[in-house]
């Protein structure tokens, strides 16, 4: 079987697991939009604080956060089916067959790449109805999609390094509070520009601060350079450092056997 | 008879409803006397658990009654509660706990002033042979501890009837027998003990009496010996070439009833005793049947049961010794 | 009366003890609060300067939430020892003791007061140090007011949900519930301060009571007898009927 027909075997895995179990998909699509919602009506007058950028509804504003919740929770999902895989000794018996060794790993990191460019459509779509305007419209639209994956891959690639590196679905959710920690230490619910002290600076060394940002540059702003770099470049950037970490993690977990 | 420690008229217990309704126990009565070891004999799934989490409160019965200590287990559960004992089949503990911690709980929780619970607890500790591993988490503990530990955690509160589920399944040999010199040991103290075990040999060397217990009835209740003289005949077993079988089987069947046998086997009654083996190999031999194996047994605890349920206990092997 | 107390204190004594060796446990649930108080005074700092908000310092209106949410989760902390005392069949050694029913109720409610109480304690520091200020005296009593409540609410809602469904379908459930209620009410604005949908439902909803009881020594003019009195009647009201609850689920395990 050739490579590429072994990676879309394993992508196919991967995505009708996800199909298959539907409630693996609710934190991820479900919370971020509830959060959204949840934003929308509570900070809908701090909109007009100083320091908060323009826009006509909080909902905007609140849409990279919840892209990219959706997808730093999803890539919890797909890296737990990962460890419980080693777990239970399947990926031994992958490991096992003729398969190469990458497209596991791609195969994979391929569904939960599918899934973040479905998620960033779905949320805007949802959204629409509700109040949702994208100032840069359908080239914007598309371009966040490619953020979307691109992040996916990027995540996807760390956790599944963690998957691999501690072969645990117990330590993979452990480290959802972490994930979620990172979300908040960001400008992925609120400005950065009305945060102080401490607080701002971790916000300002935050990289998923750039990442949302560029999202929202895109939703309330113009397609650039700085938003396409934030969007693309640098989830781009980041999925080299994490793909290198995950198939140097494959390749010592199939060193060890 | 209501006086009985364990006294129990028409038990039943169903599980789920409609047509998925399971009838786990079917009408059990019991009726044990003072100071008895009570064996409750049955495969796996024959209703012995599930008869006795109903003795022992866990399990409100579907209809019947019985009464444990003289109270009844469900308008008077407390009472019951405070004179049992109870050693169930999976020795529930809490891995994070010391066996001391354990022991110091289940004091409390049957009200026994602190001091004279340490003092119950080392005692008890002692006995079963915890005392050095008191302090560790019972999480470490071997199975044959565990069980060990449950049965001291059973004994705080000094009950007048214990109930033990499958005391023995998995320990070694050495440990059983450990195990039933205390059973022994406890029941000449008086203890009123039922006790339920899949081993037919466990059921023979310790029960004063013993119930057969089969898809949720009793189909045979007496004691061993009686029970053994009550099938009679001993058992002739062989071992033949599969082709030949139905020839064996005819030739066996003119000796005797045929027995229920485990698998490659055939077994017959021997009507006129253990003298008319010569016969029957002569038989078997004109008819041009060679054997490859021949057992003579007396009748065992097994044929009770195989003559009852009409198969052998699964889990034991051919003399009853649990495999 | 003693031997309803006695068990109940052992009881609640091993729980204490075993979260203490589990860390995995132990360590996520202390830290969520704090994590929390800090996160949320932080990220939305610059609320404060929407007109009408009833502090000038976020950490002041965040503080509160952080303490319920803390203590009603410790609450929901029993609930999932109860899942694992009842797939592991300890609690059928707890059930066959002679101990009342009564008893083997109370100490899950023991032990979740104890970790409440450490929850207030903690925030408060991290609170104080981050800025925190009480506008008056009854800051700290309805902190603990709504600590204990909570955590006896948390506890009754957790453990009845392990009771009838005896698997981790009740951890998500008890969660999931938890989360809403506590998340559709003022918690993260007040009700003059939003707009839309949130509205209506954060007024109608018993814990926007208990919310403000938590935060009346912590915002200007907040602390009034009717705040304290609704606060506490929402809490009794919400404990009793969890407590009914999980009372009948006990009963119940013997079906």
């Amino acid at each position: 079987m050739s490579t590429l027909a072994q990676t879309r075997a394993m992508s196919q895995r991967s995505v009708l697991a996800l199909v298959r179990q539907p409630a693996l998909v609710i934190p991820s699509a479900v919370f971020p939009l509830f959060f959204a919602a949840l934003g929308t009506s509570s900070f809908s007058r701090a909109v007009n604080i100083p320091g908060f950028p323009e826009v006509d509804s909080f909902l905007d504003f609140a849409l990279a956060g919840a892209i990219v919740q959706g997808i730093l929770f999803g890539s919890i999902t797909s890296a737990t089916a990962l460890a419980t895989d080693i777990e239970t000794g399947f990926f031994d018996r992958l490991l096992a067959a003729p398969t190469q060794r990458t497209a596991i790993l791609i195969g994979r990191l391929a569904g939960a790449m599918a899934y973040g460019f479905a998620q960033t459509l779905f949320f805007v779509a949802v959204l629409v109805p509700f109040g949702l305007r994208i100032t840069t419209g359908a080239v914007g639209l598309m371009l966040m999609a490619i953020g979307g994956l691109l992040t996916a891959l990027a995540v996807g690639a760390l956790m599944s390094t963690m998957a691999l590196r501690t072969g645990s679905s117990e330590a993979v959710q452990g480290s959802f509070p972490l994930l979620f920690v990172l979300l908040f230490f960001s400008s992925a619910f609120f400005p950065r520009e009305t945060m102080s002290g401490a607080y701002r600076r971790i916000a300002d060394w935050n990289p998923v601060s750039y990442l949302v940002e560029g999202f929202r540059s895109l939703t309330i702003g113009d397609v650039n350079a700085t938003s396409i770099a934030q969007v693309v470049a640098l989830p781009a950037a980041l999925a080299v450092v994490t793909m290198t970490g995950a198939l140097a993690a494959l390749a010592a977990r199939t060193r060890r056997g | 008879m209501s006086q009985s420690p364990i006294f129990a008229h028409d038990l039943v217990r169903v599980f789920g409803s409609g047509d998925a309704a399971v009838r786990a126990v079917d009408g059990v009565d019991l009726d044990v006397s003072a100071g008895e070891i009570f064996g409750f004999l049955g495969p796996n799934g024959a209703g012995k658990s599930t008869t006795v989490r109903m003795l022992t409160t866990l399990l409100r019965p579907t209809s019947g009654t019985a009464r444990v200590a003289g109270y009844d287990v469900v308008t008077d559960a407390d009472a019951v509660r405070r004179s049992i004992g109870v050693a169930l089949q999976d020795a529930a503990i809490d891995p994070l706990m010391t066996g001391r911690e354990l022991l110091r709980l289940q004091a409390t929780l049957y009200s026994i002033p602190r001091t004279d619970g340490e003092r119950r607890s080392g005692e008890l500790l002692e006995r079963v042979g915890l005392s050095a591993a008191a302090d560790r988490r019972v999480g470490t503990y071997s199975g044959g501890m565990r069980r060990r530990l449950d049965l001291a955690l059973a004994l705080i509160g000094e009950p007048s009837v214990l109930f033990l589920d499958e005391p023995t399944t998995g320990l070694d040999p050495m440990s059983r027998i450990s195990l039933w010199e205390e059973i022994r040991r406890l029941n000449a103290d008086g203890t009123t003990v039922l006790l339920t075990t899949q081993y037919l040999e466990e059921a023979d060397q310790l029960a004063d009496r013993v119930a057969i217990i089969d898809h949720g009835r009793i189909v045979r209740e007496g004691q061993p010996d009686d029970l053994k003289a009550e099938v009679g005949a001993p058992t002739l077993f062989i071992d033949v070439e599969t082709s030949l079988v139905g020839t064996a089987t005819s030739v066996l069947g003119t000796f005797g009833e045929l027995r229920p046998t485990a698998e490659g086997t055939l077994g017959v009654g021997l009507h006129d005793g253990v003298g008319a083996v010569s016969a029957v190999v002569r038989a078997l031999d004109e008819a041009g049947v060679a054997v490859s194996h021949l057992e003579v047994r007396a009748p065992s605890l097994d044929d009770v049961f195989a003559e009852a349920t009409g198969y052998r206990l699964e889990g034991a092997d051919a003399d009853g010794a649990p495999r | 009366m003693s031997s309803t107390i006695a068990p109940a204190w052992g009881l609640a004594m091993r729980s204490l003890r075993n979260i203490r060796r589990l860390p995995s446990a132990f360590v996520p649930a202390l830290m969520m609060p704090l994590v929390q108080v800090i996160a949320f005074s932080g990220t939305f700092a610059g609320i404060t300067m929407v007109q009408g908000f009833p502090t000038d310092r976020s950490v002041n209106w965040y503080l509160p939430l952080a303490v319920t949410m803390g203590s009603s989760f410790a609450g929901l902390g029993t609930g999932f020892a109860m899942i694992r005392d009842l797939q592991s069949g300890f609690y059928d050694r707890l059930r066959m003791s002679p101990a009342g029913r009564r008893s083997l109720l109370l100490g899950p409610f023991i032990a979740a007061w104890a970790r409440a109480l450490i929850a207030v304690v903690l925030v408060l520091i991290v609170g104080v140090t981050l800025g925190a200020r009480p506008t008056s005296w009854v800051a700290i009593p309805s902190l603990i007011a709504v600590g204990l409540g909570t955590a006896t609410l948390g506890t009754g809602w957790g453990i009845g949900l392990a009771y009838r469904f005896g698997d981790m379908r009740a951890a998500a459930i008890m969660q999931l519930t938890l989360f809403l209620g506590l998340f559709l009410t003022d918690a993260q604005t007040p009700v003059d301060v939003m707009r839309g949908w949130l509205v209506p439902v954060a007024t109608v909803n018993p814990l926007s009571r208990v919310l403000a009881l938590a935060r009346q020594g912590f915002i200007d003019d907040g602390a009034s007898w009717a705040t304290t009195i609704w606060g506490l009647i929402t809490l009794i009201a919400v404990s009793t009927a969890t407590g009914m609850f999980a009372m009948a689920g006990l009963r119940h395990l013997d079906d």
